[in-house]
């Protein structure tokens, strides 16, 4: 009997055993994934950001088994396309990858976030963006649309060993009667490209060449950046107050025509590089000064295909000295957002993903990595002390987009900025390809400005644009038709 | 002497005809099989010494080349069967009946003439309204019409030719006279029917404003897929881009070698136009 | 006993049925969207700004003839491009054709090799002249550098001028096989009989070629030169890929800057109005092309 009972207790105690332990070890099943089987489509404007997606999706899978299928409308059709199809009212796509000028003409067609982040318990971690990008890239109409993606500005690069090298640092004071150093206004600029242009300045025998830009027409204009980020250092904005385009003016003149006069520094080829081609220049030791996007900071890092790990610097675009001060301008380019279809039928599904890829951790995945030229937009990301350790001088390539934020140039934001940024370019590289003079060639552009705000509608675009003078009076931007003649 | 001279300048002659035409295709072929460390490098090498299908991996899976090449046969195989189907019972009213005079020449002008940019406006606009774009369906359409009147009047000249007592033959035999087009005809005339046929294939192969505007990720042929790498520079996807160019040349190199007797007509009518 | 041709009468709707399927397509997809074309060229349809439209004749055309300097220097583009394509094209095609004509062997194979390139669509051509005129690793410059011509890379796209010939080349390799095949036809047309005859009489080939082949190819020239023409006004795969128009806007042709309008700019209405300038500008030239061509044939004849 005493056995029995001693026997029953152990039986009974290892059951216990056994079902706290089997109450203790985790599911072995994961459990089911809330949106096992959907598939959302996503729309962006290169291979790039195709490429990027395919970083988290995996991770994706496993947190929400949601599967994207990515299409890549080129960037020339980009706009066009995209909002053809949401001007008829529809849309193939769920997801919409776009760039944040163009929300005036997007934002409509977009479903605002916050109903649902209320509804499904999302955080998109809002305190963490860029305060600059979380002005730009959000909202229509009031109304949170859309989270950054890419949050592309322009900085500059410099080749150390060409500024370093003592015999240069000769040669530069001899002929410019200053110290070389990596420049900080646009005259430094011009002579520094003049100056290195030709000849190995790294000392071996190959002719190089000045400094990298992009000039192509396409999509809806490179050149556009680049006379930008000089146009609004010499004092110049968009329009005034009553809609009347600026771009002519003596500002604008002035930082074409010095583009002009020194476009034989710049390789061949310029006139019809895109974002790429210039970057490849200055990471393989070709030209000794950049200012591009961000993306080009993680090539230069990348000993995969760079000559100069290690050698390169990192800084504020030139600006132009005023009265002893020197203004800088550097500018949004435009960046990229993602925002949900209106007509999608997965709104929920794509609503959960754009969480995802906002994340912190997930978004740093994105911009971390070299083939993707996503940039940096959380706060956290540029504080991540993986992604200052990435590469030499990481930190310092951080750091300097840190500083720039506070200067930064928003594109116009509104109504056609993507028409407006379209003939302005083309008008730039006119007068780039010597087919026009400067002067002629902006007066043509401020007539097609003039034409577009017609079919607009004057009274509406000049609403639009008096929010975004006031917007860029507070960031310290107005117009100084004085400055153009005085700065240095 | 004289003579041998002559012949040994017309061989040179055509030598270098065939260098300057055919150098592209062996170029874009040979870079479609190199690798990064060939691609990039200086003296550049011609002929890589490790040719790989990497690139035409890499296009079919990661750029989706797969589907794009697929739509794209599906597409002018599609097109090529409809405009056969609808041009030749056309041809066969003009040519035995000589139906509608000289209508036929007056609309191959008017079509050869037009600029497909004045088609597509409205085309777009009306395929928007009724849910045609991004469909096979729209395409194939649109393509079999713009291609019937040169079908046509391929196919008349071949009708032209057939011997029409076969016909009345086989409809003394109590035929229908669409029996006899159907049991008689076509076959005899199927040589012709296959080079009307493989003209409106590649014609349609080739087709570019269409298809940029009125496909979607879908229905994208090999055409638009080209224009994916046109963006950020050729020097990034050179693999992926020239890989494109020789899948989308294939179609070419067939036809020339099966029609090369047709070859005039079928391009003077704008049979390969894109 | 010869049946009558019973089987043949034809009964009256019979042409009409076998025609109606074909007619009916082109009525639906050709005739009414070019009709419908027109009629948005009137308007003034803009998609970007909203649906609605109101009547305004034809303020469209005469804004593009007049006022539209971005259009009127796209005719000009186009007319750069034509010209010496053209010209080239006819040239090269007749020295090519005429040294096939005289190869007996193998001359379908050699042909057939040489019309490929008429055979591939503009996009590709333009694609593979793209990566060939590429400034750093385009098989041109790599030539060019081997060879010690260039020492620099150079950039085909540096200067407007030289974009316009660049575009050129491509053109010529992509469709002077098409000149040289009906050429070669227009040639194998030509009765041997009258060379024999003329080296019967001692002309030598030089004065052949002056006296017979010319005269008796013009007819055949004049062709294929008006269908080139045409078919170069509507040049636009080859822009879109190799150029974009650039640089600046000068290879911007008339159906690049057309589609530009309309597709980018989304003015449809505007946009119809120029591809219907175009549909005339060419139905004029063409008239033209045809009445000198007449004129000659009369002066000859």
């Amino acid at each position: 009997m005493k056995r029995l009972r001693s026997a029953t207790s152990v039986a009974l105690l290892l059951v216990g055993i056994a079902m706290l332990g089997w109450l203790a070890v985790p599911d072995r099943a994961p459990a089911a994934r809330p949106y096992e089987g959907t598939t959302i489509r996503a729309v962006v404007n290169a291979e790039y950001v195709k490429y990027s997606l395919t970083l988290i999706e995996k991770d994706l899978y496993d947190a929400l088994g949601v599967k994207i299928e990515t299409e890549v409308i080129p960037a020339d059709a980009f706009v066009a396309k995209t909002l053809l199809e949401f001007n008829s009212g529809s849309s193939p796509w769920d997801l919409i990858m776009f760039g944040p000028s163009n929300m005036p003409d997007y934002g409509r067609h977009f479903e605002p976030l916050e109903p649902w982040a209320a509804k499904l318990k999302l955080n998109f971690a809002m305190d963490d963006i860029v305060p600059v990008f979380a002005k730009v890239m959000l909202r229509f109409n009031g109304k949170l649309v859309s989270m950054p993606y890419d949050g592309d500005i322009h900085i500059m690069y410099w080749n150390k060993v060409a500024f370093e090298r003592p015999e240069n640092q000769k040669k530069f004071k001899a002929k410019y009667n200053y110290d070389l150093k990596p420049p900080k206004t646009w005259k430094q600029w011009d002579d520094a490209s003049e100056f290195f242009n030709g000849w190995g300045w790294d000392g071996s025998q190959n002719k190089l060449f000045g400094a990298g830009a992009s000039y192509k027409p396409s999509g809806s204009g490179y050149s556009y950046h680049w006379w930008r980020q000089r146009f609004f250092a010499y004092g110049g904005n968009y329009f005034d107050a009553n809609m009347k385009p600026l771009i002519n003016s003596p500002a604008g003149v002035r930082a074409l025509e010095e583009m002009v006069k020194t476009i034989g520094f710049y390789p061949p080829g310029v006139m019809l590089f895109e974002s790429e081609e210039p970057k490849t220049m200055l990471v393989k030791g070709e030209v000794p000064l950049l200012h591009s996007w961000t993306s080009t900071g993680k090539r230069v890092g990348n000993p995969g295909e760079s000559v100069i790990v290690g050698k390169a610097g990192f800084g504020i675009v030139p600006g132009a000295e005023i009265d002893g001060k020197i203004v800088h301008r550097p500018a949004i380019t435009p960046g990229r957002g993602m925002a949900v279809s209106k007509y999608s039928k997965k709104i929920e599904a794509t609503m959960k993903v754009l969480e995802f890829i906002s994340l912190p951790e997930q978004s740093l995945k994105i911009v971390m990595d070299a083939k993707t030229i996503m940039d940096p937009w959380r706060v956290s990301h540029l504080r991540n002390d993986k992604f200052r350790k990435l590469f030499p001088d990481a930190d310092k390539y951080l750091d300097a987009i840190e500083q720039s934020f506070p200067l930064l140039v928003p594109d116009p934001v509104i109504p056609a900025a993507d028409e407006y940024q379209r003939k302005l370019s083309f008008e730039i590289t006119e007068a780039l390809a010597k087919r026009k003079s400067p002067k002629d060639a902006l007066d043509t552009a401020a007539k097609e400005w003039d034409k577009v705000t017609e079919r607009r509608g004057v009274d509406k675009q000049k609403a639009f644009w008096g929010e975004k003078l006031h917007e860029m009076k507070q960031l310290g931007i107005e117009y100084h038709p004085e400055w153009a003649a005085k700065a240095k | 002497m004289m003579r041998r001279v002559g012949d040994g300048l017309t061989y040179a002659g055509l030598a270098v005809a065939l260098v300057f035409f055919l150098g592209p295709f062996f170029w874009i072929l040979t870079t479609s099989l190199k690798g990064n460390e060939d691609f990039f490098a200086y003296p550049p090498v011609w002929i890589p010494a490790e040719p790989s299908l990497s690139h035409y991996v890499a296009l079919f899976t990661r750029s989706s080349g797969a589907r794009y090449f697929t739509n794209s046969l599906v597409i002018s195989s599609l097109s090529m069967f409809a405009a056969l189907a609808v041009s030749l019972p056309t041809a066969y009213s003009i040519a035995r009946w000589k139906f509608g005079g000289g209508f036929l020449s007056t609309l191959l002008l008017v079509l050869r003439m037009l600029p497909a940019i004045a088609l597509i406006i409205p085309i777009y606009i009306m395929y928007k309204m009724m849910g045609l774009t991004n469909s096979y369906l729209g395409l194939v359409a649109l393509y079999t019409v713009v291609y019937i009147p040169f079908a046509v009047w391929l196919l008349v000249g071949f009708l032209r030719d057939f011997p029409v007592e076969i016909e009345e033959a086989a409809m003394i035999d109590g035929c229908s006279r669409l029996k006899s087009l159907l049991r008689v005809v076509i076959p005899i005339i199927a040589p012709g029917l296959a080079v009307v046929a493989l003209f409106a294939f590649i014609a349609t192969w080739n087709e570019f404003l269409f298809a940029i505007v009125l496909t979607g990720i879908e229905t994208k042929t090999m055409m638009v897929l080209v224009t994916s790498f046109t963006t950020g520079g050729t020097d990034q996807f050179y693999g992926e881009a020239s890989a494109s160019v020789v899948l989308g040349v294939l179609p070419a190199f067939a036809v020339a070698f099966f029609l090369q007797r047709y070859l005039v007509k079928g391009l003077a009518l704008g049979g390969t136009k894109g | 006993m010869r049946m009558p041709a019973l089987a043949l009468k034809r009964k009256q709707w019979e042409p009409w049925a076998f025609a109606s399927p074909a007619l009916f397509l082109i009525g639906l997809v050709i005739v009414f969207p070019l009709a419908y074309s027109f009629y948005l060229s009137l308007l003034n349809f803009d998609l970007a700004v909203g649906p609605d439209a109101e009547f305004i004749g034809l303020r469209n055309y005469t804004e593009a003839l007049t006022r539209d300097q971005r259009f009127l220097e796209s005719i000009w583009n186009t007319a750069l491009i034509i010209a010496p394509a053209l010209v080239l094209e006819l040239l090269l095609g007749l020295a090519i054709a005429l040294l096939l004509n005289r190869v007996t062997h193998g001359r379908p194979i050699v042909t057939a090799l040489i019309a490929v390139p008429a055979m591939v669509s503009p996009v590709m051509a333009a694609m593979a002249w793209r990566m060939m005129y590429g400034v750093k690793f385009g098989a041109i410059n790599n030539l060019g550098r081997q060879l010690g011509i260039i020492d620099v890379y150079f950039d085909w796209f540096s200067t407007p001028w030289l974009s316009i010939l660049a575009v050129v080349l491509v053109d010529i390799w992509h469709n002077t096989p098409f000149m040289m095949l009906v050429l070669l036809a227009g040639l194998q047309s030509i009765p041997q009989e009258l060379y024999q005859a003329a080296r019967v009489d001692g002309a030598s080939a030089w004065q052949s070629f002056w006296s017979i082949t010319l005269p008796l190819l013009k007819f055949t020239m004049a062709v294929g030169v008006m269908i080139r023409m045409i078919d170069l006004t509507k040049i636009f795969g080859l822009i879109f890929i190799l150029t974009y128009g650039g640089p600046g806007g000068s290879t911007e042709t008339l159906a690049f800057n057309t589609y530009l309008v309309g597709f980018k700019d989304f003015r449809m209405s505007y946009a119809s109005a120029l591809s219907y300038v175009i549909v005339f500008g060419v139905l004029i030239l063409t008239l033209i092309f045809m009445r000198i061509s007449r004129q000659r044939e009369a002066r000859a004849a």
